[in-house]
């Protein structure tokens, strides 16, 4: 096995990149498409540097509203940040509920309006909507055009 | 790594506000102190996964994990003149 090919299945196997992106490189490894060295380093750096830039550490709400919008005295700020790691560690704690409160607590969430079933959140559907959360920012209207604004992104 | 310091401030125009730094990583001295007791509460914690059926290992291990992944929470709430900040280091 040749130094590049070990270097993208180390990869793969880090989780650094995925079954995707290491066939598309080992694809460009095949001798009638073979990239020079450097183009070969520059396309796992991309790879790399993509794969860190999905790796967000927190989680951020931010939320704004105006006395008006309250009914109290000044601005209301919420600034939560939340690790990512803690939210990858709560996932896990849901997959420690046994099934039958899992059931209860699914048809309870549906009654309520939110038909979520929580045996289908998995850390891999986590990393998923971490990606996606990127920037995410929500405004909400109040009434009388009074706003408040919501934001919700990792960072 | 587990929190090593938390800091809770509160403050308020009209009453005078505090701000609270609370060594977490001295706690580790009264934890190695009961530790016989620590030792009692995980037996009954054994009993509880055995009884319903949940990998003792994989709780231990999720509760760890969420220990560990307590430092750099951060919580700002301003509301009514009044601003509660809670950091976990």
């Amino acid at each position: 096995m040749n130094e590049n090919r070990r270097q993208i299945l180390e990869m793969l196997a880090a989780g650094k990149i995925t079954a995707d992106e290491a066939e598309r490189l080992i694809a460009a490894l095949e001798p009638e498409s073979t990239p020079s060295a450097r183009e070969f380093d520059g396309m796992v750096g991309r790879l790399r540097g993509a794969s860190v830039k999905s790796r967000a550490k927190y989680l951020r709400v931010l939320v704004e509203a105006d006395e008006d919008m309250t009914g109290l005295k000044g601005p209301t700020t919420v600034n939560v940040r939340v690790p990512t790691q803690l939210l990858r560690a709560g996932v896990r704690l849901a997959a420690l509920i046994p099934k039958q409160a899992h059931d209860q607590l699914d048809e309870a969430l549906s009654k309520h309006g939110v038909p979520i079933t929580l045996s289908q959140i998995k850390p891999e559907n986590l990393e998923e909507l971490i990606e996606h959360l990127e920037d995410l920012t929500v405004d909400v209207e109040g009434k009388g055009g009074n706003a408040t604004k919501v934001r919700v992104f990792c960072e | 790594m587990t929190p090593n310091l938390a800091m809770i401030q509160v403050s308020n125009p009209s009453r005078r506000g505090f701000r609270l730094w609370i060594p977490l990583f001295l706690l580790w001295i009264p934890a190695i102190l009961l530790s016989p007791l620590i030792l009692l509460a995980l037996l009954v914690l054994l009993a509880a996964c055995i009884a319903g059926q949940v990998s003792f290992f994989g709780a231990l291990r999720t509760f760890w994990d969420i220990l560990c992944s307590l430092p750099g929470t951060h919580v700002h709430v301003r509301a009514d003149q009044s601003t509660v900040l809670v950091r976990i280091l």
